[in-house]
């Protein structure tokens, strides 16, 4: 391989990107009916104590810029379009963090009549975060994980459904 | 005056209409009233200044006597009068009294939504909290409800921006919702400006409708305790109180002095940590990022306390039926004494802050001013109702559990502008760490909790308690079974959405973030059942976008 290949640029832009984005991760948060407890810890660990900042996470609000798509709460019928829709929105590659157990089996809400069930039966989800909710440690630890998994270049889920195709028209 | 004057006031005002008298508690007084007769009671309530609706409970009563039921729930003080509307389920027409009263408008929505009320002049096409895809002539609490019935319908949808964002001329259709990144909850709402003034106020919730209160019924005693605490994660320990306390009274159990004690105890950390969290969230979006990362920052001082006490960060679970299950020993009391010292310097200094910052009484000061005269038409609940200068709480109208050993002071303020809602949430501060230092040097002694029966006695209750954003009601009916046989809940954010939706008219655009923030909106509470704004068309503004507006507007 000569220092001219296009493989080789390839894979020095790879590492660079992927040096950038273990660096900053930009997170856009979807309540897909959740009682907020979820929330108010997620909102915890960018605050002072707790401070993901530092790692380089950051809260943003639009998922046309997000890495990551943070999810909480059971899928309930009328926000389920709208986790897709957001889902659809953010650029490749996007990676799923499901915060909560609402989120990752339905939870306490388990039945409800208004109620789909857990998140990765609408959008592929990366990493699991439990707890009713979830301490900001436990929150950190998920995101360290799913930092780890990206450092050693994991592969994503090899299922990615398209789940455009069940957006109305 | 007292319980029983207060009554028969209620009894001779309604007597014309008065079918007949149920005395089921006794502070509450059941009146059977005819469907057409129901605005005329409701009418001569109002014109004699008597109370306030509180709430509207849907009932059915079952296939077999094909009768549905509705009670309407007038409070005055500790005294519940409830008018009593039966129809027959063929013809479930009901007439509308949200003209007398507008807080009636979201609770006549429910009804006809999750009951089928037909309630006259409701356009049905609009839903507030079941989804668009749900089938019109299907309603999730009939007794004879199936799943299966529910499979989806195709239509438009809500918060589907309309294509042409404009209107006419320059008005404009502004969506914020249902994601959006500063209240960490959905709902939708959809402003209609007229260059900078907005015209016309939408709003849909329901995003966070999980149908709790459906579920409820299919639960036992002790799981719904579970289930009600994850109504809202912000108030979760209210929630559980006002169960509790209604499934105590049901079963006549008194909890223990000492477990209502650690209830109002728990129940002051809560507030605590609800206004501090608050502060932060409309510090950001009025641009005071500061002032959030300060206030979140003391908020962990009482986040671990109530871990301490609970073992529990949030979803506290204190409570169980018939008392509490942690104790509040020596050793704790201290910690939690050395916390109250740190944060009562600090709230005294935030309350400096919000009165004299010139930047953020810009945006505070004056803006979405609200007189008694319209609290008391909007029946809005809690601060927002005290910082226009409505006697409302009921920590001391209607005192419960601990409260009438350690009683609270009322905190208001008669400007009714979004600066007075600052100050009375902080003072209320002041006034929860008061009371939790007198429960801490006079705790009473003795067990945590009575026994419970496993079955509950068949009945109705209605139990009222103060939660952090106003008054939160929790109808309770028993069959006598191991099961509820109905749990409505009314949260205080209902009654005060009107706030949000008035106020906006007229007002400029900038101002609407603030106002949402002002009333301190609790979605997952409401909807049991707010909002993203799409960027990706030119007329609609994410709320990030609206924020910064703002911010900039105010700089100018």
């Amino acid at each position: 391989m000569t220092a001219n290949s296009p493989q080789l640029w390839q894979q020095v832009i790879d590492k660079v990107r992927t040096w950038a984005r273990l660096n900053s991760i930009w997170a856009v948060h979807f309540n897909s009916g959740s009682c907020n407890g979820c929330d108010i810890e997620i909102l915890a660990t960018l605050t002072p104590r707790y401070d993901v900042e530092r790692l380089g996470v950051k809260l943003y609000g639009s998922p046309r810029h997000a890495d990551v798509l943070i999810v909480t709460g059971p899928v309930t019928r009328q926000a389920r379009e709208r986790l897709i829709r957001t889902y659809e929105q953010m650029p490749e590659p996007k990676f799923v963090v499901s915060v909560g157990s609402c989120s990752i089996s339905g939870g306490v809400f388990d039945g409800c009549y208004n109620v789909g069930g857990s998140v990765d039966e609408v959008i592929p989800v990366d990493v699991y975060i439990p707890g009713c909710p979830p301490r900001p440690e436990a929150i950190i630890d998920g995101i360290i994980q799913l930092l780890k998994d990206l450092q050693g270049g994991k592969p994503r889920s090899a299922v990615r459904p398209n789940v455009a195709a069940e957006l109305p028209s | 005056m007292n319980i029983e004057q207060t009554l028969q006031t209620a009894e001779k005002i309604l007597a014309p209409w008065n079918k007949d008298t149920l005395r089921p508690e006794s502070n509450r007084m059941d009146m059977v009233v005819q469907t057409d007769e129901l605005r005329a009671a409701t009418n001569a309530l109002h014109d004699a200044h008597w109370g306030y609706l509180s709430a509207i409970t849907g009932l059915d009563l079952g296939v077999e006597s094909g009768q549905l039921e509705a009670l309407y729930h007038f409070c005055s003080g500790p005294v519940v009068v409830s008018l009593r509307v039966r129809v027959p389920r063929e013809n479930t027409y009901l007439p509308s009294i949200a003209d007398i009263l507008p807080p009636a408008t979201f609770f006549e929505r429910e009804l006809s939504e999750t009951l089928g009320f037909k309630i006259e002049g409701l356009d049905e096409s609009d839903r507030l909290f079941i989804p668009d895809d749900w089938p019109s002539d299907v309603y999730p609490l009939r007794s004879d409800f199936a799943v299966e019935q529910a499979a989806p319908v195709s239509g438009s949808r809500i918060d589907e921006i309309p294509e042409q964002g404009m209107l006419t001329g320059n008005t404009f259709v502004i969506p914020i919702g249902p994601q959006h990144p500063a209240l960490k909850e959905p709902g939708h709402f959809q402003f209609t400006v007229d260059g900078e003034i907005v015209t016309g106020a939408k709003m849909r919730l329901g995003y966070a409708h999980r149908g709790i209160e459906k579920a409820a019924e299919s639960r036992s005693w002790y799981q719904n305790l579970y289930l009600f605490e994850r109504v809202c994660g912000i108030c979760s320990h209210t929630h559980a109180m006002a169960y509790c306390m209604g499934v105590e009274k049901l079963a006549q159990v008194e909890a223990p002095p000492r477990a209502h004690a650690i209830r109002e105890l728990v129940a002051g950390l809560e507030r605590i940590h609800s206004h501090l969290l608050w502060l932060g969230v409309a510090a950001h979006e009025a641009g005071f990022d500061t002032l959030f990362m300060y206030s979140w920052r003391d908020r962990e001082t009482v986040m671990n306390l109530l871990e301490q006490v609970t073992g529990n960060r949030v979803n506290y679970s204190a409570n169980v039926l018939g008392g509490v299950k942690c104790e509040v020993g020596p050793e704790q009391a201290a910690k939690i004494k050395e916390g109250l010292d740190y944060l009562e310097t600090r709230i005294r200094h935030y309350l400096e802050v919000v009165t004299t910052d010139a930047m953020f009484l810009n945006r505070t000061r004056g803006i979405g001013t609200i007189t008694a005269a319209e609290a008391e038409k909007f029946g809005l609940l809690g601060p927002t109702a005290r910082a226009s200068g409505l006697m409302r709480d009921i920590r001391i109208e209607a005192p419960y559990g601990a409260y009438v050993r350690y009683p609270v002071s009322l905190v208001t303020r008669t400007n009714g502008d979004l600066e007075a809602r600052c100050e009375v949430r902080l003072e209320e501060l002041l006034v929860s760490c008061f009371a939790i230092r007198a429960i801490l040097d006079n705790m009473p002694e003795g067990p945590l909790t009575a026994r419970m029966p496993r079955k509950i006695p068949a009945g109705e209750t209605i139990a009222r308690v103060e939660a952090p954003r106003g008054e939160l009601l929790y109808f309770i009916k028993s069959n006598g079974g191991e099961t509820p046989a109905r749990i409505h809940v009314r949260t205080p954010s209902l009654c005060n959405w009107v706030s949000v939706l008035e106020k906006a008219v007229g007002r400029q655009l900038a101002d609407v973030p603030m106002l949402i923030a002002g009333m301190d909106p609790c979605f997952s509470c409401n909807d049991r059942v707010v909002t993203v704004l799409r960027t990706d068309k030119k007329e609609a503004w994410s709320w990030k976008q609206l924020r910064e507006y703002g911010i900039e507007y105010y700089r100018r």
